[in-house]
């Protein structure tokens, strides 16, 4: 048989698809038929290391063609179209907000933000998804997702120090009774793998894991999400990177192997049974920590012009980046390899771990080894950077690649994709009173997998790490409370002992909304995400924020019209907000199929990661009960609804409603707290989230070993709200509020005309008393709650 | 040469309850379990050079003993399920023991992989062998054996 990348040229569009999926590139039939008139036109046939670097370039892990592409959605008989749906959406808001403190935004590894007041540092924020390598290896595939990540930080302008990692994840229900696929992994085997990769690498890296989430639904079962973050700062001056003519192509760090091959187009595709192994790869975190230790003294010596990371498309893609505008001249016989059973094509497409590229002035090349020798890293010289434009790689004699960048990465056809909007039925009847006892619903409640306590996960990461986690994920007088937001002192990277600025580090998330309301999912997890930082005294006007988009199979209308709209709520969210969006990634096709051609999708998931500045870090403030006789109060409004909440995940389908984001409120209300907690007037803040009201105050007295006695009479809330709204609803803009006794009336000044009023106050007994004008809700020993709440999850 | 490492008995109660726990997840009775660190160390090395390596490198002689000879396990009747990473796949503890190993020796070290065996009673090589599959062992990156002892 005639190997088909011979006659590339002359094969038709089905021999096209065919070759695709023996090569597993995952390019569409448009795509395809563009290589085939691209390389007829040259007059000759591709190479085979060509039409690999088209599929990495064009994969949509490295172009984001869905996001960035043109859309038609059609919602209630009328169609919008967008020509860039990410441009439109989550680029107009940042550009319409158009902050000055936004240092770098959508144009490298990382989104960089000012940090302190005194105009040095840079703070570099970036989050990224490895779903797909995590539902095929969870270790190996969370171990090289947080080693991606923190190389995204290495690789942020001329490389930042990284002084947080975050991680939050989506699973299926440990115990789920889903019939799973016969060689899909258990929900709970993911669980453990993601946990243990993720402590792995971190923990050896040095940098402290102290801010994110866990989330169970059996929409993941199959496929799971592990979002990783990272965190870091680097000088001002070293924000700007620019690829002069001449400067080498270094490559530092691990080795080459033929490890990691296609892991840019496996994104682009769904699970199946036959996915291949070669795809996934095992993380080696000691090499990247070496790479790290020789970027900070190289950058600070100034001995490269410019750096990125190798990692999806690897050579391919990080060198085609740096190389966009020179063009490249790259031998790979050159390369430091693992194996040497390895085609030249291999080498330039592999994903092996720990590898930076630098683009280095020839006369700046001895220095540079000098400190590669001392850190035990290695490195080759690959080549170098021509400025004639034009991508050439060779492995000897042979031609692997001989591409013009423009055609690169400029050539990708892209169509315009339909969205539709999905119409869910809304029962917005007054939710049925329920048997149980609402002591028993609040208990049931705190075991439940998606409140109760992460101490099991939490406590295997170093969050101490570096000395700088002053806020930590778990707080209180007991030290297992479940903290809002990390608050960060990043005296490792600034070495100023006496510069108390910090940044804080919260998230919002809420897929269950989305089912119902993709557009109040977004709009939400940023209220969310804001809230959590105001609950430690971060300075919200300066909430930087950035988009984690998973969603199922896009050639599905309905999935993109999730898309859509929840595109549109992060837009609306971030301008009333005024929180720029900074960087962000999104990750398609979380979709399995089984042998008998089951689909799973993932219902639409969107992670807001947001960040702020704390002006004096020894003034964050925690979420646990202080002090006896110290009153409580309740901000915001109690609004309607069981929409989305914990207690529907666990009593089956009723009222699915949900309250509206009234986000002019919000922002009034959150911005007149956070005078009150800088003035030191608050003593404990806690958001109203997962479980409602009743959850959050059970977590507040058990975290501080104290008590409350509550009366919901005093609460603003909406006409006709129920005893199960009131308390277990999770509409959303609402905090609990410990006000301290000798501050209260200087408090009620502030807030006068704002929904925030007296509920109760804290007690040394140690029970939770609720109540709503003389009905008695509930009266509940706090260490009971406690033990029901404190959960092996792992 | 293979050095087996495993945390001695007074100190080892929660580490076999994690692996019990583990095993019991995917559905095993186990009756009793322990667990060993595999260091394969691939050099031309002596005897002695061996157990220097393993006494003097490898092990904390506080809480853990090691043997170059298999382990005597103590359980009637048990399994014994031997895990290591498949040769393609990096193995990072491996690469940094090799390291090590060269660094404490003075010789080079041809390669070093890290491993695990498990060593559980139970009342069914099916259920093991099916428990061990869906919890320790992803044949996507391991290769694995059991044997009756």
């Amino acid at each position: 048989m005639t190997d088909p990348m011979l006659n590339f040229t002359t094969l038709n569009a089905k021999q096209l698809a065919e070759l695709d999926s023996a090569c597993g590139w995952s390019l569409n039939a448009l795509e395809l038929a563009e290589a085939r008139r691209y390389f007829k036109k040259a007059g000759r046939e591709p190479a085979r290391g060509e039409l690999e670097t088209l599929a990495q370039t064009w994969s949509e892990h490295c172009k984001h063609k869905t996001f960035s592409g043109p859309v038609s959605f059609k919602a209630g008989g009328k169609t919008k179209k967008y020509k860039n749906l990410f441009k439109e959406t989550i680029v107009k808001a940042t550009r319409t907000l158009n902050k000055k403190w936004c240092l770098s935004v959508f144009t490298d590894n990382a989104g960089i933000v000012e940090f302190g007041d005194k105009g040095k540092w840079g703070l570099a924020f970036k989050a990224e998804t490895h779903n797909h390598p995590c539902a095929v290896e969870p270790y190996g595939g969370a171990e090289t997702g947080v080693g991606g990540v923190i190389r995204d930080i290495l690789g942020v302008g001329l490389g930042a120090k990284p002084v947080l990692n975050t991680d939050t994840f989506c699973f299926g229900f440990p115990d789920t009774k889903m019939k799973m696929p016969k060689n899909s992994h258990p929900p709970e085997r993911i669980f453990r793998g993601v946990v243990e990769g993720v402590r792995d690498y971190g923990n050896r890296m040095g940098i402290p894991t102290a801010a994110g989430g866990i989330y169970f639904d059996d929409g993941y079962c199959l496929n799971p999400l592990v979002y990783v973050g990272c965190a870091g700062l680097l000088p001002v001056d070293k924000i700007d990177k620019k690829v002069h003519p001449g400067d080498l192509i270094v490559s530092i760090g691990g080795r080459t192997g033929r490890d990691g091959i296609h892991g840019a187009t496996f994104s682009s595709a769904n699970i199946d049974e036959e996915t291949t192994t070669s795809a996934v790869q095992i993380g080696h975190a000691i090499n990247e920590k070496k790479t790290l230790d020789v970027i900070m003294r190289a950058r600070d010596l100034n001995l490269y012009n410019a750096v990125t990371d190798c990692g999806a498309g690897g050579f391919s893609s990080a060198i085609g980046e740096l190389g966009s505008e020179t063009g490249a001249r790259v031998h790979l016989d050159a390369a430091r390899l693992k194996d040497t059973r390895i085609e030249p094509w291999e080498i330039w497409v592999s994903e092996s771990q720990e590898r930076m590229i630098l683009a280095v002035p020839q006369a700046k090349l001895k220095k540079l080894a000098a400190i590669l020798d001392a850190e035990s890293c290695e490195y080759c010289v690959l080549g170098n950077f021509p400025g004639d434009g034009r991508l050439l790689v060779t492995h000897g004699e042979t031609s692997v690649v001989d591409l013009p960048m423009a055609f690169l990465h400029g050539g990708v056809p892209n169509f315009e994709k339909p969205a539709v909007k999905r119409v869910v039925k809304i029962n917005s009847k007054t939710p049925a009173r329920p048997a149980k006892t609402y002591g028993h619903i609040l208990k049931d409640l705190l075991a439940h997998p998606n409140i109760c306590s992460r101490h099991s996960v939490i406590t295997q990461y170093d969050h101490e790490v570096q000395g700088g986690t002053v806020i930590k994920p778990l707080q209180g007088r007991y030290g297992d409370g479940p903290g809002d937001a990390a608050v960060i002192w990043p005296q490792a990277a600034t070495l100023d002992l006496n510069d108390f600025a910090g940044f804080a580090v919260g998230h919002g998330f809420n897929p269950a909304l989305g089912k119902i309301d993709p557009y109040q999912m977004a709009l939400q997890s940023i209220d969310e995400a804001v809230r959590n930082l105001l609950c430690t005294g971060a300075e919200i006007s300066r909430t930087a924020i950035m988009d984690n988009f998973c969603a199922a199979s896009p050639k599905d209308p309905r999935v993109m019209g999730d898309l859509v709209l929840a595109a549109e709520g992060c837009h609306d969210g971030a301008i009333a907000y005024g929180a720029p969006f900074i960087s962000g990634k999104d990750s398609f096709y979380n979709q399995a199929r089984d042998a008998e051609g089951r689909e799973y999708p993932i219902p639409i998931s969107l992670l807001i990661s947001a960040t702020a500045p704390v002006e004096d870090v020894r003034k964050a403030i925690t979420m646990d009960f202080k002090e006896a006789g110290n009153p409580v109060y309740l901000a915001g409004v109690c609004g309607r609804g069981m929409g989305g909440s914990v207690y529907n995940d666990m009593t089956g389908p009723g009222n699915n409603y949900i309250t509206p984001l009234d986000m002019k409120a919000a922002v009034r209300l959150y911005t007149t707290l956070l005078i009150a907690i800088k003035k030191g007037w608050v003593a404990a803040a806690h958001d109203v989230s997962q479980g409602g009201l009743a959850v959050t105050l059970a977590e507040m007295s058990f975290s501080g070993g104290l008590g409350a006695q509550i009366d919901l009479a005093g609460a603003v809330k909406e006409d006709g709200l129920s005893a199960l709204e009131l308390l277990f609803g999770e509409s959303p803009s609402r905090l609990a509020l410990e006000v301290a006794k000798e501050h209260e009336t200087d408090f009620l000044k502030l807030v006068k005309g704002l929904p925030v009023k007296e509920i109760g106050h804290v007690t040394e007994e140690p029970a939770l008393l609720t109540g709503d004008a003389g009905i008695n809700f509930f009266r509940e020993d706090i260490h009971q709650l406690k033990a029901r709440w404190h959960r092996e999850l792992i | 040469m293979i050095i087996e490492i495993w945390t001695k008995e007074k100190y080892s109660a929660s580490e076999e309850a994690a692996l019990s726990k583990r095993l019991g997840h995917a559905g095993l009775a186990v009756e009793a379990a322990r667990l060993s660190r595999l260091y394969k160390v691939d050099g031309d090395f002596t005897a002695k050079e061996f157990r220097n390596i393993a006494s003097e490198l490898l092990v904390d002689k506080i809480t853990e003993k090691f043997s170059l000879n298999g382990r005597p396990h103590g359980l009637k009747g048990a399994y014994r399920a031997e895990v290591w990473l498949k040769d393609s796949a990096t193995d990072p503890v491996g690469e940094t023991v090799k390291e090590a190993v060269e660094e404490f020796s003075g010789k080079t070290a041809r390669a070093v992989r890290f491993g695990h065996a498990y060593y559980v009673a139970c009342g069914s090589e099916l259920k093991l062998r099916h428990a061990v599959g869906k919890t320790l062992v992803n044949e996507i990156v391991n290769i694995s054996r059991i044997e009756k002892i």
